[in-house]
């Protein structure tokens, strides 16, 4: 596993926040007692379960791959063995991991026989609305945000890769690429901002979003969409439009996080 | 890292039309010099490179990534030795080599005076970022067969660093074989090269052939943004020094990056003249030397 890179799985929990995290009270003490507050366990074992799970379903660890021991995972992860032992028990329950015992044990990656579909939407249920909703916010701040510089700062160069993207996103060969061509897409976005800050932030968010969106990109219709959007952002970009760049942007992210959230409701 | 030396210059003289070009042509050489010696790393990669591939050729097999390690005593020594460069090392054409499709020979250094090498996930079936072939750092040396700068841009597949990518082509019998290449990083490309910015007696920046700014001592013209109107490539191209109206473009050869240094104090011209539009995006010239 490399320091850098965006294909490499990018192992650490420490991202997202869940419930325990950050959350400030009011005025600097309360800041600095959230800041010190123990991070509830429950939460991180819930991080992990996604890292975790979105790296099987998107195909970064590989059906019977072994998996590291677990205090070597424990330490890649920055969690405690306690913490991964229940990560790991969810992860079995769910049908993503095996344990053996014994020599040649250890646990291992296992894609059950129900169809991806099925299993990304127990994923998804591990969100509450909120937290999509803020997910959703997220993306968008980051993605406006590098299209509105973007528009600024391009030459042909930048706008060749991101249009190579919308090809590739829409002859992939199945949902879980073209969950990964969506990513690289608002990756090379940020890229062609000039902000390696803003395309870390965006490789770091696109490992969280990009085994959900496999669940909305299913739909031809909105393929088709999602594509159209894109080529718009294109187009604002290269005519130097930075603030239609900018909307156009945010629409597109808000659209998907808008679909998952819908999802998320009917589930 | 902070042991990047600010590179050493001669005071530069500060009025008069004829000093302040000396002046300017003198800091352009330098910058060319400091990165020229980056270049040499790259081939004297390129080089061992080479002979190790023909070797191969010669014991009637196609190489593997095993044979590569024996580029790992020269990596890690020209990694040490370049203090701008932060990464090095040979990128294989896909197909070369016999037990994987694609192939990054690269090491980094980690800051702590260590090296270590880039692992990184090449399966097309799981990582969208597995073809490398249309980064410019691996297509203009080999669309052009010479050597170039790429960048600066956000290396978001190795570094996750704002960058320029040195590289050059490796050939083997006449045949592409993939590029040797090295990594400088903007923050210390700066350290070594705004200091002599900062002598000149008038606002001073550099930019590539496409026009984007490098290293800028004019805080009108920041790093990563794009100076449009003036034909870099042109000035790169005729490798002599030109105007435009009080601006002076000077390049830093053997290089293809431009300085661009404006009028100094009391001038209304100051970085303005090189900021003309004059249509956008008109020049994407490559940037090989």
């Amino acid at each position: 596993m490399s320091g850098g890179g965006a294909g490499g799985l990018r192992m650490g929990v420490g991202q997202r926040s869940g419930p325990g995290g950050l959350r400030a009270g009011v005025g600097e003490a309360g800041v600095r007692r959230a800041v010190f507050a123990p991070v509830e366990r429950r939460a991180r074992v819930d991080a992990v379960v996604r890292r975790i799970g979105d790296a099987i379903e998107l195909g970064l660890l590989a059906d019977g791959e072994q998996l590291p021991g677990e205090s070597e995972l424990a330490g890649q992860l920055g969690v405690s063995t306690m913490t991964l032992r229940e990560a790991l028990m969810a992860l079995r329950q769910q049908g993503l991991v095996t344990t053996r015992r014994g020599r040649g044990g250890g646990s291992f990656v296992s894609l059950p026989g129900r169809p991806g579909q099925a299993r990304l939407k127990t994923r998804l249920r591990g969100w509450s609305t909120e937290e999509l909703r803020d997910l959703g916010d997220h993306w968008a701040a980051l993605s406006g945000a590098a299209a509105r510089l973007a528009a600024d700062r391009t030459e042909p160069e930048d706008l060749r890769q991101l249009s190579r993207s919308i090809d590739e996103f829409m002859g992939a060969a199945d949902t879980a690429a073209r969950s990964r061509v969506y990513g690289r897409f608002h990756v090379e976005l940020a890229a062609a901002a000039q902000s390696a800050r803003l395309t870390r932030e965006q490789v770091a968010l696109q490992t969280e979003v990009g085994a959900l969106l496999c669940l909305v990109l299913g739909d031809a219709e909105y393929r088709e969409e999602v594509a159209d959007r894109h080529r718009a952002v294109v187009l604002a970009v290269q005519d130097g439009a930075r603030d239609s760049a900018r909307t156009l942007a945010e629409r597109c992210v808000e659209e998907s996080a808008a679909r998952l959230v819908a999802l998320r409701l009917s589930l | 890292m902070s042991t990047i030396p600010a590179l050493a210059g001669a005071p530069a003289a500060t009025h008069g039309a004829g000093a302040a070009e000396r002046a300017a042509e003198g800091v352009a050489a330098r910058v060319g010099r400091a990165l020229e010696a980056v270049f040499e790393a790259v081939a004297e990669t390129a080089a061992e490179t080479e002979a190790l591939l023909t070797r191969v050729a010669a014991e009637g097999r196609r190489p593997a990534t095993a044979d590569l390690a024996a580029l790992r005593p020269g990596l890690h020594l020209r990694l040490s030795r370049e203090e701008l460069a932060s990464g090095v090392g040979f990128i294989a054409e896909p197909g070369l080599l016999s037990d994987v499709p694609a192939w990054l020979e690269w090491w980094q250094s980690t800051g702590e005076g260590d090296v270590r090498p880039l692992l990184l996930d090449l399966d097309p079936g799981r990582s969208a970022y597995a073809d490398y072939t249309h980064w410019d750092w691996f297509a203009l040396p080999r669309d052009t067969g010479r050597r170039a700068v790429a960048g600066p841009y956000v290396d978001y597949l190795c570094s996750d660093e704002y960058s320029l990518t040195l590289s050059a082509p490796v050939e083997v019998a006449g045949r592409f074989a993939g590029v040797a290449a090295a990594d400088v990083y903007l923050r210390h490309f700066e350290t070594a090269v705004l200091p002599l910015l900062r002598e000149l007696p008038g606002p001073a920046y550099l930019v590539n052939a496409r026009g984007r700014v490098a290293v800028s001592a004019d805080p009108a013209h920041l790093a990563g943004s794009l100076t449009r109107g003036p034909d870099f490539a042109a000035v790169l191209e005729r490798a002599r020094p030109a105007a435009r109206g009080e601006v002076r473009l000077v390049p830093c050869r053997p290089v293809p990056l431009v300085l661009v240094m404006g009028a100094g104090l009391g001038s209304a011209a100051s970085g303005e003249a090189a900021r003309e539009v004059a249509g956008r995006g008109a020049s994407s010239a490559p940037s090989a030397t």
